[in-house]
């Protein structure tokens, strides 16, 4: 009983991340109809960074997120300015994957020049502290993860959902031409939707550099279930995301127990086949997804 | 269509027939069949990508042993030169370069790569070639199933064998204090699933219980659930069938839990010196088997830790040994058949040799049998102080075992 | 129409290719230039397989890893389990492929785009899994060694020739097999579902079950091309059978041949196996080659999404005399200028 309430707070947090994580990739996605595969890589070289900082400097990583965040906004305005935006609109979609699978290689290849393939883990002096939470051990370090992740996550949503430019944002994702009629500078909008989804990877990588080691081809780890939650949530919805990385999450931690943790893995593929012979549109999203 | 397809499919073919005369093409090096040319040593080590780690550490045990030959006289009166190649971590590229190695440069020997996973198609080539082939890693077992009658493992014994001396230790301890369960934990890699399994087979047939057996992916880092399962099992005994980055992640992850068992041992990792770098002062008490410690008394040995110290200003580790024993292995079989040349005459006197004789070497004497198994164990180590220290076997031990060991 | 003398200097380039692949094995220097010589035509093998359904229907999978790997996985599993001649377990083993491919491919094809790319990625992740977990069939990750189809009588250089000559026959068959689709009713299908894949439905084009053939032949291929490397490689791990750059391989060779062209993969693969071969000598230590391989593969997305072949076609007719009269221009060509 301990165990199965164990697995299901340890799954909660690393949903968390990965909800947060999806959400960039939903952004993208909403607003270029992009899916971006350097999403990961970008995500450990942001553990990198923090790892450097660290590493150099002795403060705390979670500083690093104050060059990093605003440094992977506008890295992400150059993406989607100087790469995306000069695909042709006809090819765009598959085009897109091989251009960020392109830089993906090229991010993994570079960190893999500058820092070596050796594994590395920021010392910290609370990386073994913990907090009792009815019955459950619930480490120190993952708390701060998922809060990282909660926090911004929060923040997107009220961006999104308050401001002038989160209404031209959801505008531009739900209808390109019409939001463009109504007045919206929808390239700008863009590149700052791009600029948006890779400060995600930003805050995510702090988080994930907390807690785990890192090395450059740490990235295909993630492409994947990242790609299934998406799927999952409904492509270019970030509630549907983050519900589908929560559940994702949590079952995978929970089928861990009886499976063991390779076969627990396969668990996103198989809700990702499921979904798209069930309802290839996914089970939380809007209409989007349909023609993709 | 403005021009024939086949004319430019014709251009491009002669292009790439001259493309490849002239940059393939380069003539063979002279093979040193005799003479007194250098000994040409080709060897292919994963210096970039996934292995490129321990990687390193061997091309530094290779060309540490290669300074110190050259620096007394050399092989059979002549100098040694190694041909390096980076094989990427994979097993396409390291099979390549072995080919290339023996047929594009000519060389008059050849030393193994790092890791299981790249050993066996290397030792497939080298065999097809009849090339001796003594190699630095690759314990796993299935190293050993495949019929390579010209493969030599250069340490002291195969993975299932690493952690018979604390087998044995366990058992002997008195019934009231004997741990009576154990929980595994190993990557899904055959050399580190391999030191966990035989352990494990050992602890089993003598009553202590197995409650955890996990295996996970080589790319995992998220060890929380796989530490709730252990954790939660209580068991007395965790042993980690690790290789670096998850023995740090999953000690961590043990940790958060508050979990603390009276015996812990994880393979490979604690003997890397970044090891203590990233657990912190929680090393204390943690055991390994180790192939190789510096305070060896072999007589090569203390030759081998002053000239590798003086040339790199530390200590070398058990990478770099079982590189330097590689040589020291293949020196012996060229001292024995008198030759070093790639002729399969020469190749066979050595593989002959070996196969009938006993090396010394900075692991002590090694001995193999007709698959190339070593016939030995491993040491095993215990950060006891803060410093690493041989404990078992008691012949060799330079501090007593602690256990139960204190709290991380 | 095209004209005579055209239809003679085509034949002679055909032949200058045959002749170079069948006397290659004899002028390559040693054994080593003659296994690249196999790396290149297995990987040409692959890419041509790719093209199948990356050129004709416009479908980017990146996971065809998937396909190489179980090829090679079936191949060495009827042999080794079953005893099958490996000849045979080869065959056997791409129709089993195939008979895989039809479920994966109803599922994929479901969805255009985006997802489509996805589940492509997610097979080859997922397959890692399930070959790297279930021990007692695949070998786990210990591996599984495929025994040689020659006795050892046949040495390694002497294997080399044979297999460099089973690779150029397979793929032989297939570009014969591409000249045949391309010519035929299929064939347009096909590309009016690349071109526009609502309008050639509302034509009359039934794009399922189009799209879903091409996909099984093309999977088909890539498992034979799969099994036939592993029978000349002899050992098969899965963490480098199911792997992304495998198939992300035989993309950019397609992309940078030109996935519209007959010989696009083929070129493509020449091209980038020498140039992998190339780097590794001149930079070999570093991670450089990564970054290369996806500067490249960037720099043929950006600005040659069409490929060499029909660079090199654009320049040529460019620098021609202006002889070049309508008749020249295939009514196919012609609407995709316009289209364009």
């Amino acid at each position: 009983m301990s165990l199965v309430f164990q697995s299901l707070v340890l799954g909660v947090l690393m949903g968390g991340l990965y909800a947060l994580l999806a959400a960039g990739l939903t952004l993208y996605f909403g607003v270029m109809r992009v899916v971006m595969i350097a999403h990961s890589a970008f995500l450990v070289l942001a553990a990198y960074l923090a790892w450097t900082f660290t590493v150099h400097t002795g403060l705390d990583p979670m500083l690093s997120l104050l060059v990093t965040v605003p440094l992977f906004f506008v890295l992400g305005v150059a993406v989607q300015r100087l790469l995306v935006a000069r695909l042709r609109p006809a090819t765009l979609t598959m085009m897109s994957v091989l251009l960020t699978f392109a830089v993906a290689l090229a991010v993994e290849g570079a960190l893999g020049f500058v820092f070596t393939g050796t594994h590395r883990r920021i010392p910290l002096s609370y990386s073994g502290a913990r907090l009792e939470l009815f019955g459950a051990s619930v480490a120190l370090v993952k708390l701060i993860a998922f809060g990282l992740a909660a926090v911004t996550l929060v923040g997107l949503h009220v961006l999104l959902k308050v401001t002038r430019f989160g209404q031209a944002l959801r505008a531009t994702m739900q209808h390109r031409e019409a939001a463009r009629l109504l007045g919206v500078d929808t390239d700008r909008v863009a590149g700052f939707g791009f600029g948006l989804g890779l400060a995600t990877a930003a805050v995510g990588g702090t988080a994930l550099a907390l807690d785990s080691t890192i090395y450059p081809s740490l990235h295909w780890h993630w492409i994947g279930p990242l790609m299934a939650i998406i799927v999952v949530g409904g492509l270019g919805s970030v509630a549907g995301a983050a519900i589908a990385a929560l559940l994702l999450g949590v079952g995978q931690n929970l089928l861990q127990i009886p499976l063991g943790t390779t076969w627990a893995q396969t668990f996103f593929y198989a809700a990702l086949f499921v979904t798209l012979i069930l309802r290839p549109q996914g089970f939380f999203g809007g209409r989007l997804a349909q023609r993709f | 269509m403005d021009i024939a397809n086949g004319l430019r499919i014709g251009a491009l073919g002669a292009a790439a027939a001259l493309l490849v005369a002239g940059c393939f093409g380069g003539r063979p090096a002279e093979s040193g069949a005799g003479g007194d040319g250098p000994i040409r040593i080709g060897v292919s080590l994963p210096l970039t990508g996934d292995f490129s780690e321990p990687g390193k550490g061997v091309q530094r045990g290779y060309e540490a042993w290669a300074k110190h030959v050259n620096d007394n006289g050399g092989l059979l009166g002549r100098q040694v030169e190694l041909t390096i190649l980076d094989d990427q971590s994979n097993a396409d590229r390291v099979a390549a370069d072995y080919e290339k190695l023996i047929n594009s440069d000519g060389v008059d020997l050849v030393f193994g790569p790092f890791s299981t996973r790249l050993v066996i198609p290397a030792a497939q080539v080298a065999r097809d070639y009849g090339f001796l082939f003594v190699e630095p890693a690759g314990a796993a077992a299935e190293v050993f199933n495949q019929g390579f009658d010209n493969l030599f493992y250069a340490a002291p014994a195969v993975a299932q064998d690493h952690y018979n001396h604390l087998a044995e230790a366990i058992l002997a301890m008195p019934e009231a204090t004997r741990p009576k369960t154990a929980a595994y934990a190993a990557m899904d890699d055959p050399f580190a699933q391999g030191t966990a399994n035989g352990l494990k087979e050992k602890l089993a047939k003598a009553g202590v219980r197995t409650v955890v057996d996990e295996v996970y992916p080589p790319n995992t880092t998220d060890f929380g659930s796989i530490a709730a399962k252990i954790a939660d099992s209580r068991a007395d005994v965790v042993v980690g069938g690790t290789q670096y980055q998850d023995a740090v992640n999953l000690i961590v992850a043990l940790r958060q839990l508050d979990y603390q068992p009276k015996l812990a041992a994880f393979s490979t990792a604690p003997t890397n010196p970044e090891f203590p770098k990233a657990i912190g002062a929680q090393t204390e008490g943690i055991l390994s088997p180790t192939g190789y410690t510096p305070e060896a008394d072999y007589p090569s040995n203390q030759e081998f830790v002053e000239f590798y110290t003086r040339e790199h200003g530390t200590a070398p580790t058990e990478d770099e040994a079982n590189a330097w024993t590689t040589g020291q292995v293949v020196a012996a079989a060229v001292d024995a058949a008198g030759c070093a040349d790639p002729s399969n005459e020469c190749q066979r006197k050595m593989i002959d040799w070996l196969h009938g004789n006993e090396v010394e070497t900075v692991v002590g004497p090694l001995r193999w049998d007709g698959a190339g198994r070593p016939q030995g164990a491993h040491l095993i180590q215990q950060y006891v102080g803060g410093k690493i220290r041989i404990v078992l076997p008691a012949d060799a031990k330079e501090a007593e075992l602690v256990y139960p060991k204190p709290a991380w | 129409m095209r004209s005579a003398s055209e239809k003679v200097v085509k034949s002679v380039g055909l032949i200058v290719l045959v002749a170079f692949v069948v006397v290659f094995p004899g002028i390559a220097s040693d054994p080593f230039v003659l296994s690249v010589g196999v790396v290149i035509i297995s990987y040409a093998v692959l890419a041509t397989a790719w093209n199948f359904v990356g050129g004709f229907t416009g479908y980017i999978s990146l996971g065809h890893a998937a396909y190489s790997g179980l090829g090679g996985y079936a191949t060495g599993l009827l042999i080794l389990r079953a005893e099958v001649n490996p000849w045979v377990a080869l065959l056997l083993g791409g129709v089993v492929v195939a008979v895989l491919a039809v479920p994966v491919g109803i599922a994929a094809l479901r969805v255009r785009g985006a997802s489509f790319v996805i589940v492509s990625i997610a097979l080859v992740l997922v397959l890692l899994l399930v070959f790297q977990s279930w021990e007692s069939v695949t070998g786990g990750s210990d591996g599984l060694r495929v025994p040689r189809p020659f006795g050892p009588e046949v040495l390694r250089p002497e294997q080399h020739q044979r297999f460099f000559y089973l690779h150029a026959a397979l793929l032989a068959v297939m570009l014969l097999c591409w000249w045949a689709i391309d010519r035929s009713r299929f064939g347009m299908g096909l590309k009016g579902i690349r071109e526009d894949e609502d309008k050639a439905r509302s034509l009359g084009v039934p794009t399922v079950r189009y799209k879903l053939a091409a996909f099984v032949v093309s999977a088909f291929f890539t498992a034979l091309g799969g099994g036939l490397y592993a029978l000349w490689f002899g050992f098969l791990d899965p963490i480098f059978q199911f792997s992304i750059l495998v198939g992300s391989n035989m993309v950019l060779m397609s992309l940078l041949g030109g996935v519209r062209s007959l010989f696009g993969p083929l070129v493509g693969a020449v091209v980038v196996g020498y140039a992998t071969e190339f780097f590794k000598a001149q930079y070999g230590d570093t991670q450089m080659h990564l970054v290369a391989m996806g500067v490249l593969l960037a720099a043929v997305v950006l600005f040659l999404p069409d490929g060499i072949i029909p660079a090199v076609r654009g320049l040529v007719a460019r620098l021609r005399p202006k002889q070049a009269s309508i008749r020249e221009v295939t009514q196919e060509e012609l609407a995709e200028e316009v289209r364009r």
